[in-house]
Formats: structure tokens, C-alpha cells, sequence
């Protein structure tokens, strides 16, 4: 408990720093943030011109449609919010500078993944969580069990997302690449844009047990509406488990390999 | 010549230097098209027609979009801004080579590869997922289509280096980039044809010049436009590629005035 609050107040200094950098140019942040508002806006205006064609799409409705695509946006937010850091790793192998975070009386782990939050990303986080509440108001279709089970699957969700940015740090390690891994996982992840099981078979399957981003942003907003089935909520949660175990392992064989070869 | 042809020999081996970096961007790029590729097959499973558009014509769209993109979008031209930022631009401007053609020579080393690979990553996708795709036998599409592609790459490289000059002005030109390559990734049609939006936004969005990167290339391609509109297209393609000219040469001479070389 105690080494628990002691990185949460680690993290704590660490965020604050990041901001105070961040927002050092308000012109720049600015114009991020603008980026961030755009490529959402484009995308509902994408959803709604499909809507205006058919009113249900893939057996889903426009406004359970817009449900999916938050929780991916709060999902995909909030793990760019926390591990922003991944981004900014391979500079740091590259140049051997990661020598000086494995000296350091912390977890290199942590401090490489969460050792940068984006504030902007936090501004994000707060219009998308807005934004889904006002729909699920308006829908008026929630239980409790069904909030609790989406909070509960989004956090194995974020769980999931940790572990894929734990295995870009590793395959960081051992083949200096970052840059274009980090940018795949964002582009397969685009994927839960819309639930995925509208995909066909073979690519619904991969979606939900071999890359799991079905586990990571379809089965949450389905908790949410209620469709979700029970066998589903229980397993999602163990796969989630041993995935981030898994890439734990991977973690510590590939900090095995480190060379410090440019120092 | 022999000096840009040069050029673009060191290109292509800066751009291979670090392999497993270089197949990754390429993996990327597929994994790009099939991403996309996907939504759109899924949103075809229970219909046969999505506005004026066919499971075929759609499909067609995606991924000929894909081959497009990768030329006329591939450039090396964003290094410009680190380029004037780091003071770097003193080693160019001492050489006796024009600024524009290096760069240019530069873009076509990167535009011929990217074409090379994304026709045999595009032929892949086809003998693996066999999507019902319609070829144009029709000459005259396919040279105008040649033509709206051109239009595209000069009009593309403007933009781009333009983005580059801020750099000037700009001690970080990052943050302009990525609100470009946000505004790129939606209203040059790579996600969806922009005609499906609602009027008047698509006709908003087909008056800027950003539908010349993808859309208007490929909406040529398949046929869909008629003479005058692709007539009409072409010419405030060329207005746009003159006007995106004229700026980015008189942001290069004021600019040249403001550099001093800080950084060296």
C-alpha cells in the first residue's frame, strides 16, 4: 500500500511536469486540441451521413452507434492520456539515456510508459465522458449492474490497452522500433470505432481473442446497452488478466536484451 | 540532372537505412487500407447499395485511393521545417543547387517507391481477399485520371512545403503538421468518398483543395463525374496548384529575409 501511494505521488509530480511542458506554447496546444475536436467531429459527421442512408446499420441504431464510438474515444483517450511517455521511448534507447531511468530507485517500467500524461488528452476525456452520459440520459435504457459492468470492462479494457503499449516498449528494447509499431496499434484499434462484431468472420474472431480490441472497446458499451451475455462478462475480465501477465513476461525478457548500446 | 538523379539514389538508401523501421511503415500502410477496407465490406453485409455507391464501386474506391494517397501524398518535404529550425538550411543554401528541385527530386524518389510497393501491396490485398473490383476500360477516364493524379502531386508538394516554411515564423511546426494530416485524413476522401456527406458541407469540402490529394483522382477513375465537371475540376485544380505557388514562393523570399541560421 504504502509503495502504491508512493507512485501515485510519483505519477502525480510527473503529470505536473508534463502539463506545465505541454502547455508551455498555448498556441500549439491549441492547435492540437483543435486537431483532437476535428477528427472527432469528422467522424460523428461520417456516422450521421451513413445514419441518413439507413437507420439501422449492422443492427445497431444511430445513438448505440455513437455509445461504441465514445467508448472507443474514451478508451483510446484515456490511454493516451496516461502512457503518452511510450511515444518519446525510442529516442531514449536509441541514444542509451534509458541507462539513466534503470539507475533511478524506480520501476523502469513505469516511469517509460506513464512517466508523461497529455493534458490535452484529459480536456478530451471529460467532452467524450459528457457526451456519453447525455446520450445514455437520453436513451434512458441503463441499470445499475449495466453501469457498474461497463465501468468494470472499460478498466479491463484500459488493462488490455497497458499491455499492448507494454509489449511497443518492448519490442522497443530489443529492435529499437517504436515510431510505426505504436502508430499500427492505433490504426488497428481504429477498428472499435464501430463494434466489432459487424465485422466478418475471419477478422470478428481476430478482433475479439487475438488482437482483443472487441474485448477492449465493443464488449464495455455492450455491457452498457444490455446486450452483452453473461459468459462474456466473466471471461472478458480473465482474458484480460492473463493478457497483461503475459506481456509482463515479455516486458522482463526483452529489458534481459538491453545492450545500452549507445552510451 | 546527374546530381538529382543522385539525389534520389540517396533517398531511397536513407529511406532503407533502418529495415525493420522501413517494413513497418509499409505494414502500416496496409494495415491502413484494410482497417478502412473492412468498415466498408461490413457496412455492405446487409445492404446492396450505400448512397450511389456499390459494394464494388466502394471497394474499388478504397483501395485505389490507397495507391493514389501513397504517391501523391508521399513526400519528404516535411523535413523542411526541422531543416529551418535546427539552422540546417545553411548547408543547402551555400550548395549550388535550387532548394525546390532537391526536394522535389527528393519527393520523386519517395512517390516512385511508394507507387512500386503499394501496387504489389494493393495486387496482395486483391489475390488474398478477391473483392469484387471494377477496372475501367475506358482510355480517356484513365488519362484524365493520369492528369487529376499530376494535379494532385504539384498541388501536394505546394502544401506541404508551405507547411515546411512556417518554420520560419514558427519555432515548432509539429502542432500545424498534425492538424493538417487530421484535416488530410477526412476531407481527402481516404475514409470515405466525400459526395456521401450531406449538401451543402460536400459541396464545402469539394470546393477546397484537399479533394485533389484522393477524391477527384479516383472519382475520375470510376467514371462518375461528367465531362464538364471533370473539365471543371481540372481547371480549379490548376488555379488552386498556381495560387499554392504563388504562396509558397513568396513565403520562401520573405522567409529567407527572417532566417538567421539559429540553431548552428
Amino acid at each position: 500500500m504504502i509503495e502504491l501511494t508512493r507512485y501515485f505521488r510519483l505519477w502525480l509530480k510527473l503529470a505536473s511536469q508534463s502539463f506545465m511542458r505541454e502547455l508551455l506554447d498555448r498556441w500549439n496546444a491549441g492547435l492540437f486540441l483543435a486537431g483532437k475536436l476535428m477528427r472527432f467531429a469528422f467522424f460523428v459527421a461520417f456516422l450521421l451521413a451513413l445514419f441518413a442512408d439507413a437507420p439501422i446499420i449492422g443492427g445497431y441504431s444511430k445513438e448505440q452507434m455513437l455509445i461504441f464510438f465514445l467508448t472507443f474515444n474514451i478508451l483510446d483517450t484515456a490511454t493516451q492520456l496516461f502512457y503518452r511517455e511510450v511515444y518519446r521511448f525510442r529516442p531514449m534507447v536509441v541514444s542509451g539515456d534509458f541507462d539513466l531511468v534503470l539507475t533511478k530507485p524506480m520501476s523502469a517500467l513505469f516511469r517509460v510508459l506513464a512517466g508523461g500524461a497529455d493534458p490535452l488528452d484529459f480536456y478530451m476525456l471529460i467532452l467524450y465522458v459528457g457526451l456519453l452520459v447525455y446520450i445514455v440520459i437520453q436513451m434512458g435504457v441503463v441499470s445499475f449492474i449495466s453501469v457498474a459492468s461497463y465501468l468494470l470492462l472499460l478498466i479491463n479494457g484500459f488493462v488490455i490497452a497497458t499491455g499492448f503499449h507494454i509489449l511497443v516498449l518492448a519490442l522497443a528494447i530489443v529492435t529499437t522500433e517504436v515510431d510505426h509499431t505504436i502508430m499500427i496499434y492505433r490504426d488497428l484499434t481504429m477498428m472499435g470505432r464501430v463494434p466489432t462484431d459487424m465485422y466478418h468472420q475471419p477478422i470478428r474472431g481476430i478482433l475479439t481473442f487475438a488482437l482483443p480490441i472487441g474485448l477492449m472497446m465493443t464488449v464495455p458499451a455492450k455491457a452498457l446497452m444490455g446486450l452483452l451475455s453473461p459468459w462474456m462478462l466473466l471471461l472478458s475480465p480473465v482474458l484480460g488478466l492473463l493478457f497483461i501477465v503475459l506481456c509482463l513476461r515479455v516486458w522482463q525478457y526483452a529489458l534481459s536484451q538491453y545492450a545500452s548500446a549507445s552510451s | 540532372m546527374k546530381t538529382y538523379i543522385q539525389i534520389i539514389r540517396l533517398t531511397w538508401e536513407e529511406m532503407m537505412e533502418y529495415r525493420l523501421n522501413f517494413i513497418m511503415w509499409r505494414v502500416r500502410f496496409v494495415m491502413q487500407r484494410l482497417v478502412v477496407y473492412f468498415l466498408w465490406w461490413a457496412l455492405f453485409a446487409s445492404r446492396e447499395t450505400f448512397f450511389d455507391y456499390t459494394q464494388s464501386t466502394i471497394l474499388t474506391y478504397i483501395l485505389l485511393s490507397g495507391i493514389v494517397a501513397t504517391f501523391v501524398t508521399g513526400t519528404r518535404v516535411y523535413g523542411v521545417g526541422e531543416l529551418i529550425t535546427r539552422g540546417d538550411l545553411s548547408n543547402t543554401l551555400i550548395k549550388p543547387i535550387n532548394f525546390f528541385s532537391v526536394y522535389a527530386a527528393r519527393d520523386t524518389a519517395d512517390k516512385l517507391l511508394n507507387l512500386f510497393l503499394g501496387i504489389i501491396e494493393v495486387a496482395l490485398l486483391l489475390s488474398i481477399l478477391r473483392p469484387p473490383v471494377f477496372v475501367q476500360t475506358d482510355v480517356m477516364p484513365l488519362v484524365l485520371a493520369g492528369m487529376a493524379v499530376a494535379i494532385g502531386t504539384v498541388m501536394y508538394y505546394c502544401y506541404a512545403m508551405i507547411h515546411g516554411l512556417l518554420a520560419f515564423w514558427l519555432p515548432d511546426v509539429w502542432a500545424p503538421r498534425f492538424l493538417s494530416f487530421v484535416i488530410l485524413e477526412f476531407l481527402t476522401g481516404a475514409l470515405f468518398p466525400l459526395d456521401i456527406l450531406p449538401e451543402p458541407l460536400s459541396t464545402f469540402i469539394r470546393l477546397l483543395p484537399f479533394q485533389y490529394f484522393m477524391y477527384f483522382p479516383v472519382k475520375v477513375y470510376l467514371g462518375q463525374l461528367t465531362v464538364l465537371q471533370m473539365a471543371g475540376g481540372m481547371a480549379v485544380g490548376l488555379v488552386c496548384v498556381g495560387i499554392l505557388w504563388y504562396v509558397m514562393a513568396m513565403m520562401w523570399r520573405r522567409g529567407l529575409r527572417k532566417y538567421a541560421g539559429e540553431g548552428r
